[in-house]
């Protein structure tokens, strides 16, 4: 089979309407997807037989319309398969998990749309099982049809923990409250600027108007700050805006304190047209701003693969901006009313990098020092985003606690204690050897 | 050279061999000033293979120095110093063919000569020792007393233990010598001059611009593989594994589809947090951003045959290393000709592990006007005539 | 063992037709697959194949339970296998 002239990374908004974009110019195009159906984790479609998960009808009607467009495309799709990264030679190399082996191509062009990953500030308890994301508890329940079984507390900030909660009510299984930093009805300003997205406005008051049925308690101003063991299940305890605490015994509990690219490793998207691959990146894996500016993300992506990486793309543009618009509006709304960073109160034991067991302290250890430490530095030595996320979900929270702990060194950033290496995601060395065999050109 | 103690040094260079020298001066009482254009062990000494080993080194002065740089790191375990950070482990060189095992024999017998301890093992007696090992191994030669220590722990315990503080982000852009030509009085930084009594460049790569080295040193990059955690097998394995092609082929391979000429060789190291290291290539070129899958595949495809069970284990990460390799294929350790009160150390390609640390204390020795504890004549900086301060 | 039908550590999981593992194993109120090489209790945290916290061996390979299709007949352990 030859190799496409475009391989989109991710079966999401921005990858689908990226690679119909680059299709409707007749290039060859692929998508590579880690799944084994598309959609990516806000259009995740429930198995066999069973109904799709109440939704708005303005997100059924966006999944309709890509989903219809794409089949009559009929682009081809590698399912359950992972990109791993470009090699220094250029190969994008793709494991196929059906047949166990690493691919190599060479397109003309990649597009990178890996979609975004949840922030979750690290609390003690965090690492239990039986505690996800919000956004694994919903991608769970659109997948399953059916909301996460016994007591279960949402904590957190933002609109997706109310969208969690309405989504749980309907299924039947209303959470016992949702714990969230910030109180939108307090920030009239932003409260007002919504008005100006009357779509937005009326989703978030279809899920509050669910959460008010069925009397689903919303702490605004409180914070989840400790999780215990209490037999099977859980104590949380809970710091409400008043000051006081108090405590929720519960069989799971779902955290979200926002979303950020996914663009760990990845490659920089390309700021020439002569590279080779060319490099573009699209949707929230490049700025998350939700599903609407991923799939225009994905068009105006499309297009810089067809015309070169100077193409105009001002039509997207447009609806880009907008959506960043709404998206700042929406943390100003839930700004945390308690203005001390959740970082600054941390028990000393509180895991920090779950991968690799290290804590708060060992941080503050490392850093105690009279000269400070770079990121890769605290990476090697206290083996931050060392482990098998590869940093995904401590780089960020170590960095931000370095800074804390050194106010006067440079700021380090996540990506300092990443890098930027291949294989972006971890990889079995047996299909990385059935890469060697399948390859004739060199001994 | 010196006849006492300076006051203070400056050490140009945090790597593995600029952390061991301002340690080892820093015991004596001189105030250091260690320099980094970037960070402590930002270059090769953060993407080496650790190994602490002589097992690949034929009888010379390269395989003396080596021995005592081993028992160095003996000694600072002992000390408490590595307690923790260097792992004592064996190390068994594997011949998979009959050209193999000949020159695996011939090499056990001179590795025995040279006074190390060294094990014959058939293929039975292999099995038994290394159950991870796959049948196609045919015999080995277990190398005892061996070791592996990671480059960037190493630097960060010695700068950490002797409180020296490492100026990151400073770059060195010339030496400032006396009217005479013959001292050098200060370096010159962005940040302007520092002076001190001495200085010590262990500036890898970065030292052939600084003292006219350009033609004598070039950078030589090596690709690492580290794997994810796997303590069951990482326990079945008795030490490090090291490919006995690797002591047929230790130049490089031809180049081919318009590929740079490169060397395969292969060490697997369990390490003590149950992950893998594996290597490596040496390839005439220096850029360490990069890893490419015909390496990396090819790497992974002999570490396979040898323990097959490594096909279920993932790989976690790729990174390169690029390292000073000295024309001659010795480092270059000594005072810098014709400066009284400078002196070099680097060049020691694959072996900056092993040798840091005894390199540090030579050093150390040197600049306070001693005589070193090893022989360091051949590695004499003075044997490259042309050698001297860029104008 | 019917078409439907998997294996976890020598129990019979029954699944329906495109769910992932950690869906199926949810289902039946299996929230952790034995820990993993660092002592971590796995568990599904971020439904996405980014969090690395839901590793299981499938057929003798390390997959993410979250985003791995469960099979007929396809054998499921503790990521890692001292634990086994």
């Amino acid at each position: 089979m030859r190799d496409p002239d475009v391989l989109v990374i991710g079966g999401g908004p921005a990858g689908m309407s990226a690679a119909l974009e680059a299709a409707r110019s007749g290039l060859a195009v692929e998508l590579v997807e880690q799944r084994e159906s598309l959609g990516g984790a806000i259009y995740r479609q429930p198995v066999e037989g069973v109904p799709a998960i109440p939704q708005s009808a303005g997100a059924r009607g966006r999944w309709e319309a890509l989903s219809r467009a794409f089949s009559t495309a009929a682009i081809p799709v590698r399912f359950g398969s992972v990109f791993l990264g470009v090699d220094g030679h250029g190969y994008v190399l793709v494991e196929d998990r059906q047949k166990g082996l690493v691919e190599c191509l060479s397109p003309r062009a990649v597009v990178l749309a890996t979609g975004a990953v949840e922030h979750v500030h690290p609390r003690p308890g965090w690492q239990f099982a039986g505690v996800s994301t919000a956004g694994g508890l919903q991608v769970m329940m659109k997948e399953t049809g059916t909301a996460p079984r016994g007591s279960v507390l949402l904590a957190g900030s933002g609109p997706l923990l109310i969208a969690v909660a309405a989504q749980m009510a309907r299924l039947g299984n209303p959470p016992l409250a949702i714990v969230e930093s910030g109180d939108p009805y307090r920030r009239i300003m932003p409260g007002l600027g919504m008005l100006g997205f009357p779509k937005l406005l009326a989703e978030a008051l279809g899920y509050l108007r669910d959460i008010h049925l069925h009397r689903i308690p919303w702490l605004r101003g409180s914070r989840l700050f400790r999780i215990e063991r209490q037999g099977d299940a859980f104590s949380a305890v809970v710091r409400t805006g008043d000051g006081n605490q108090s405590t929720f015994v519960c069989d799971r509990i779902g955290l979200h304190d926002g979303i950020r690219p996914n663009d760990y490793g990845l490659p920089p998207a390309s700021s020439e047209a002569m590279a080779d691959p060319v490099i573009v990146r699209a949707g929230d894996c490049r700025e998350a701003l939700g599903a609407i500016a991923a799939e225009a993300d994905g068009r105006r992506a499309g297009r810089l693969v067809i015309k070169g990486v100077a193409a105009s793309t001002a039509g997207d543009m447009e609806q880009i901006d907008r959506q960043r618009r709404a998206q700042a509006l929406l943390s100003k709304l839930f700004a945390p009313l308690d203005d001390r960073s959740p970082l600054d109160e941390l028990a000393d034991d509180t895991l920090l990098c779950r991968c690799e067991g290290k804590t708060v302290s060992d941080l503050r250890n490392l850093c105690q020092r009279a000269d400070s430490l770079t990121g890769r530095e605290v990476k090697h030595n206290g083996r931050f985003a060392m482990g098998a996320c590869q940093g995904r979900f401590c780089a960020a929270n170590t960095a931000a606690l370095m800074a804390r702990f050194k106010p006067e060194a440079p700021a380090p950033a996540a990506a300092d204690l990443t890098g930027r290496r291949w294989p972006v995601r971890p990889v079995s060395i047996g299909a990385l050897v059935r890469a060697a065999s399948q390859d004739n050109d060199t001994q | 050279m010196q006849t006492r103690t300076p006051s203070t040094v400056i050490v140009v260079g945090s790597g593995i061999v600029g952390a061991g020298t301002a340690y080892f001066l820093a015991k004596r009482g001189v105030a250091v000033q260690l320099l980094d254009a970037a960070a402590p062990a930002a270059e090769a000494t953060g993407a080496a293979d650790g190994a602490v080993s002589v097992a690949s080194k034929r009888p010379g002065p390269m395989m003396q120095a080596a021995l005592a740089g081993v028992a160095l790191y003996r000694e600072l375990a002992q000390a408490g110093l590595f307690a923790d950070i260097f792992k004592t482990r064996s190390t068994f060189i594997i011949a998979s063919s009959n050209e193999e095992c000949t020159v695996l024999t011939s090499h056990a017998d001179a590795l025995a000569g040279a006074g190390v301890r060294v094990e014959r093992l058939g293929a039975a007696m292999l099995r038994e020792r290394f159950p991870a090992l796959s049948s196609n191994a045919m015999m080995a030669v277990e190398v005892h007393d061996e070791g592996h220590a990671i480059g960037y722990q190493i630097v960060h315990r010695l700068l950490t233990a002797s409180g020296t503080l490492v100026s990151r982000r400073t770059p060195v852009e010339g030496l400032v010598t006396a009217p005479d030509g013959r001292r050098i009085v200060a370096i010159a930084t962005p940040q302007g001059n520092i002076h001190a009594d001495a200085v010590v460049i262990a500036a890898g790569n970065g030292s052939g611009k600084l003292l006219g080295l350009e033609q004598i040193l070039t950078p030589r990059k090596g690709q690492l593989l580290i794997t994810e955690r796997a303590p069951a097998l990482n326990a079945a394995m008795a030490g490090s594994i090291m490919s006995g092609r690797y002591l047929l082929s230790k130049g490089s391979q031809p180049a081919g589809n318009g590929k740079p000429a490169r060397g395969l060789g292969l060490v697997i190291d369990p390490l003590s947090t149950g992950q893998f290291l594996i290597g490596g290539t040496r390839e005439d070129h220096g850029d360490r951003r990069t890893n490419d899958i015909d390496a990396v595949s090819h790497i992974l495809a002999d570490a396979v045959a040898l323990v097959p069970e490594l096909a279920g284990v993932r790989l976690l990460r790729s990174f390169a290393g690029v390292r000073t390799a000295v024309a001659d294929s010795l480092p270059l350790i000594g005072r810098v000709p014709g400066l009284e009160n400078a002196y070099v150390a680097t060049g020691f390609e694959g072996d900056g592990i092993c040798l840091g640390p005894i390199t540090g204390k030579v050093m150390s020795e040197l600049v306070c006007g001693e005589s070193p504890c090893i022989d360091i004549a051949p590695f004499d900086p003075a044997r490259f005539p042309r050698l001297g301060v860029a104008a | 063992m019917t078409e439907d039908t998997f294996r976890l550590m020598g129990r019979t999981i029954s699944f329906r037709a495109g769910e992932s593992i950690a869906a199926a194993l949810q289902a039946v109120g299996v929230l952790t697959y034995g820990p993993d090489a660092l002592g971590n209790e796995t568990r599904c945290f971020c439904g996405i194949g980014a969090c690395q916290c839901c590793l299981v061996r499938v057929d003798g390979i390390v997959r993410e339970a979250c985003i791995t299709l469960a099979r007929p007949g396809m054998s499921v352990e503790p990521v890692e296998r001292r634990h086994a």
